[in-house]
């Protein structure tokens, strides 16, 4: 990527934003939290962080600044941002126990939208498959249930996901594939 | 049978209608550079040679991964190598075996041995309990300015030090009672008001120490400690934040605290250069 931005203000891109941080200027880092603060909420959330997203979160970019001098340069930030968003919720869920990271999870994700429009029973039935579907997804082993949730719920390509679950892209491919199996099996049960 | 890309796209559909809760971003942003400004001086960017400290890296024999996060978390925010990585873990322990020793006593829980109340900044010192985690708040009615214009609006001298220049950025709170001169790493209050409480610290050892500021009295907190601001006029205190090592002094009627800068007798020379 190309840096087009000038040396004061909000920096324009990530490179800038890396460069200005690695020379200690925490409000051109302040600027790159805040663009991708959301997105790694997200993926705490979805990897299983529950409430502790926050902290989470916050300890990534912490340490994202502390070792932003073994970031590569000419290599995206999102995918090395998110790994190590995965790897503290990782250490976070590994720490509590699986069982009580799931059930932070169930409380956590809730869907919002609807896919009737206006009618009162479309809205009920579209909220009703998908929450089923939601649970489907959470009932799958936590393998497969990362990989899909990176390359569907956070829309991460087979690259970025095996970068972010730190795996060969073949094996991404393999979980992805082995759950999205489970799933349709589940939603094939749904409608019979 | 429900085809391939049929499921695929209720996926991605689901994904987008799960909403996740988070809090603004800018707050995020603030937080995190508190945090960063917390971290002792001189740790900034870690050299790229640590293999074992590489971030994505997962550490499958880190026994602090064991503890409560809260704990974990603090410990893990600086990522030392192996041996460091134990004294931690033994400071760790000894600071919550203390806490339940303290916890576990009816008076324990609340435990202030001395309150202190100096240059407009009350010590509450003894057992602290947990220090403060999430998301740091402003000040009230926190507000950029330049220097000039702060000048303008506040009633008392605003002091520079010389040894650290110009600020990178000037903040007026609270009508103008307080105003944040900030550099990398390194942010100075000064605050109208000596006689009233303006800053609540909690803390626990290591204790405070004395220190002389050209002839007035100053303090230096060595440890990481809550922090907390009591508005003017009363109004509920704004929620605490971690503060890291800290001076504070007072010139005149104006009180002022160093936060960032780690070494006291480097403190004590920027606090001496105000002009």
């Amino acid at each position: 990527m190309e840096s087009v931005g000038t040396s004061e203000g909000v920096p324009t891109d990530d490179d800038e934003a890396i460069a200005r941080s690695l020379a200690g200027d925490l409000s051109a880092y302040e600027a790159l939290v805040t663009r991708y603060s959301a997105l790694a909420h997200r993926t705490a959330a979805m990897l299983g962080a529950g409430d502790e997203a926050e902290d989470v979160v916050q300890e990534a970019f912490v340490k994202a600044y502390r070792h932003l001098a073994t970031f590569r340069r000419d290599s995206p930030f999102r995918p090395w941002l998110l790994r190590i968003v995965a790897n503290e919720t990782h250490n976070l869920t590994r720490s509590r126990g699986r069982r009580a990271e799931l059930t932070v999870r169930l409380t956590g994700l809730t869907p919002q939208g609807t896919d009737g429009a206006g009618d009162p029973e479309h809205v009920a039935v579209a909220v009703d498959r998908r929450t089923r579907l939601l649970d489907a997804v959470r009932t799958l082993p936590e393998r497969e249930r990362h990989a899909v949730v990176c390359r569907y719920f956070l829309q991460l390509s087979e690259a970025e996901t095996a970068q972010v679950l730190d795996l060969p892209v073949g094996t991404v491919k393999s979980r992805t594939s082995r759950g999205l199996a489970r799933l349709r099996e589940e939603a094939d049960r749904d409608l019979t | 049978m429900t085809s391939p890309d049929e499921l695929e796209s209720r996926l991605l559909a689901l994904g987008e209608s799960v909403e996740v809760a988070c809090p603004a971003p800018a707050d995020v942003a603030r937080a995190v550079r508190a945090r960063l400004e917390a971290l002792p001086a001189g740790s900034g960017h870690l050299p790229p040679d640590l293999p074992q400290d590489a971030p994505g890296a997962p550490h499958p024999h880190r026994s602090w991964s064991l503890l409560p996060a809260p704990w974990r978390l603090r410990g893990a925010r600086r990522t030392p190598p192996g041996s460091r990585v134990r004294r931690r873990v033994a400071v760790a322990v000894t600071a919550a075996l203390v806490a339940l020793f303290f916890g576990a006593t009816p008076v324990g829980r609340t435990a202030v041995v001395e309150i202190l109340r100096f240059a407009g900044v009350e010590l509450r010192i003894g057992n602290p309990g947990p220090l403060p985690s999430g998301t740091p708040h402003p000040l009230p009615r926190e507000g950029r300015s330049s220097l000039e214009e702060a000048r303008q609006r506040v009633a008392f001298p605003i002091a520079v030090p010389a040894e650290l220049g110009e600020p990178d950025e000037v903040r007026v709170s609270d009508g103008g009672r307080v105003v944040s001169l900030l550099w990398p790493g390194v942010r100075l209050d000064q605050y109208d008001g000596a006689l009233q409480v303006v800053f609540r610290k909690e803390l626990g050892p290591p204790w405070p120490e004395e220190v002389n500021v050209d002839g007035f009295p100053g303090s230096w907190i060595p440890a990481h400690h809550s922090l907390s601001y009591r508005p003017r006029g009363g109004g509920p205190p704004v929620a605490a934040r971690i503060a890291g090592p800290t001076l504070i002094w007072q010139r005149g009627q104006v009180g002022l605290r160093l936060e960032g800068v780690t070494d006291p007798t480097r403190a004590v020379e920027i606090a001496r250069s105000v002009r």
